[in-house]
């Protein structure tokens, strides 16, 4: 009987582990992402370029935010809106994110795009959660079959390489890492 | 036996996704309510004419009008308060659930959590800031138009917390920040987001 619970353990062990793998890696891959937030733009890359379009005649915004347009050579398709920041600030929308601003006395100002990170910004999301609905119950399922890789590593092998071997060592080791950050943070 | 092990977890993932679909959809719109509820604040419809005239472009589409992406909530107040009429007596409406809609002007570029809507007039903004991950905000969200709802609220800061709250605002954007330029004490008006309602176009 001993020997039954060890053998079904290995077996679902490796097979959920197969399964999970594709989901450790975006976790994995995404969490070195998302952990240095402060220092980069995990999901975003930016790109600007700087004009010189000349002073705008004086108007109403729409009609400078059009002479922008214009002069930018750019699809009057591709205009959400515009928005006139100050005075002088007029910021003009256009699809994807991207945007013309500019001072209108001196018609000097710079394009601003926006482009999604290719394959991290879908790990970020579903890293994340940011799809919410059905994500989170596959998100929740993924988590238990962590947990239950986890603790069924530790049943793999027996004896002196085994839990109540050296492994209840590394294990003692792994949590004191953390452990240790806690107690550090809070003394 | 050992082949059906793959099978069989398989078949459980796939039960457990089809069984449990609750949340937001894409084009998906809330159904409004019929009548303000208690505790909040009174609506006057927006002015799409005043908008145009004073600086916002109102690109008015009854074919999107109904279309659009749900965030968390959604949208269930009927009308909305004009952004103007909040910021020129935010503490009037400071507790009560407001309903607001304008151009997006910016996205929260790192973790999408909050936006600006322009109000009608020049530097007329409204930020709607939910908490981190209850949603997010795509950055190529700007541009389009948000109808938001949520609890509206005003905090009077110090000078020193107006430093540094400007400070942050201008890290967070990747834009310079000269401390001289906040010279007075600012109070932050903001609408802390149930949900909202993203659509291309007004």
């Amino acid at each position: 009987m001993k020997t039954q619970w060890r053998k079904w353990f290995r077996i679902l062990h490796r097979d959920v582990g197969y399964v999970a793998v594709a989901l450790v890696v975006a976790y994995g891959v995404s969490g070195i992402a998302v952990n240095h937030i402060e220092d980069w733009n995990p999901n975003y890359t930016f790109a600007e370029d700087r004009f010189d379009l000349g002073p705008l005649p004086p108007g109403p915004p729409a009609e400078q935010a059009a002479a922008v347009v214009a002069r930018l050579k750019l699809d009057p398709a591709t205009v959400r809106g515009h928005f006139l920041e100050t005075e002088r600030d007029l910021r003009v929308f256009l699809v994807d994110g991207q945007e013309a601003r500019l001072d209108v006395t001196t018609g000097r100002g710079v394009h601003k795009r926006v482009a999604r990170r290719a394959v991290l910004f879908e790990l970020n999301s579903l890293h994340l959660n940011n799809l919410k609905g059905v994500w989170t119950y596959v998100a929740d399922v993924f988590a238990v079959a962590l947990i239950f890789l986890a603790l069924t590593g530790m049943t793999m092998m027996k004896g002196d390489r085994g839990f109540l071997g050296r492994g209840k060592y590394f294990v003692g080791a792994g949590l004191l890492v953390p452990l240790g950050f806690i107690v550090y943070l809070y003394q | 036996m050992l082949h059906r092990v793959p099978a069989l977890l398989a078949l459980s993932f796939a039960l457990t996704v089809a069984g449990c679909d609750k949340g937001p959809k894409a084009g998906a719109t809330p159904a409004p309510t019929t009548a303000a509820a208690p505790g909040t604040a009174p609506a006057a419809p927006a002015d799409p004419t005043a908008a145009a005239a004073a600086g916002v472009t109102p690109v008015i589409d009854p074919a999107a009008a109904a279309a659009g992406q749900s965030f968390g909530a959604g949208v269930k107040l009927p009308e909305s308060t004009p952004i103007a009429t909040i910021l020129k007596d935010p503490k009037a409406f400071a507790g009560k659930t407001v309903r607001a809609e304008g151009l997006i002007v910016d996205v929260c570029p790192k973790r999408g959590c909050w936006f600006e809507m322009a109000g009608a007039g020049p530097g007329e903004k409204l930020r709607f800031k939910v908490v981190d991950g209850e949603m997010v905000f795509p950055l190529d969200a700007k541009g389009k138009y948000a109808v938001a709802e949520g609890t509206l609220s005003v905090k009077d800061m110090t000078l020193e917390d107006s430093v540094a709250y400007a400070k942050y605002q201008a890290e967070e954007k990747g834009e310079t920040f000269d401390p001289a330029t906040v010279t007075a004490p600012i109070s932050v008006v903001r609408i802390d987001g149930t949900g909202a309602l993203i659509r291309d176009k007004m």
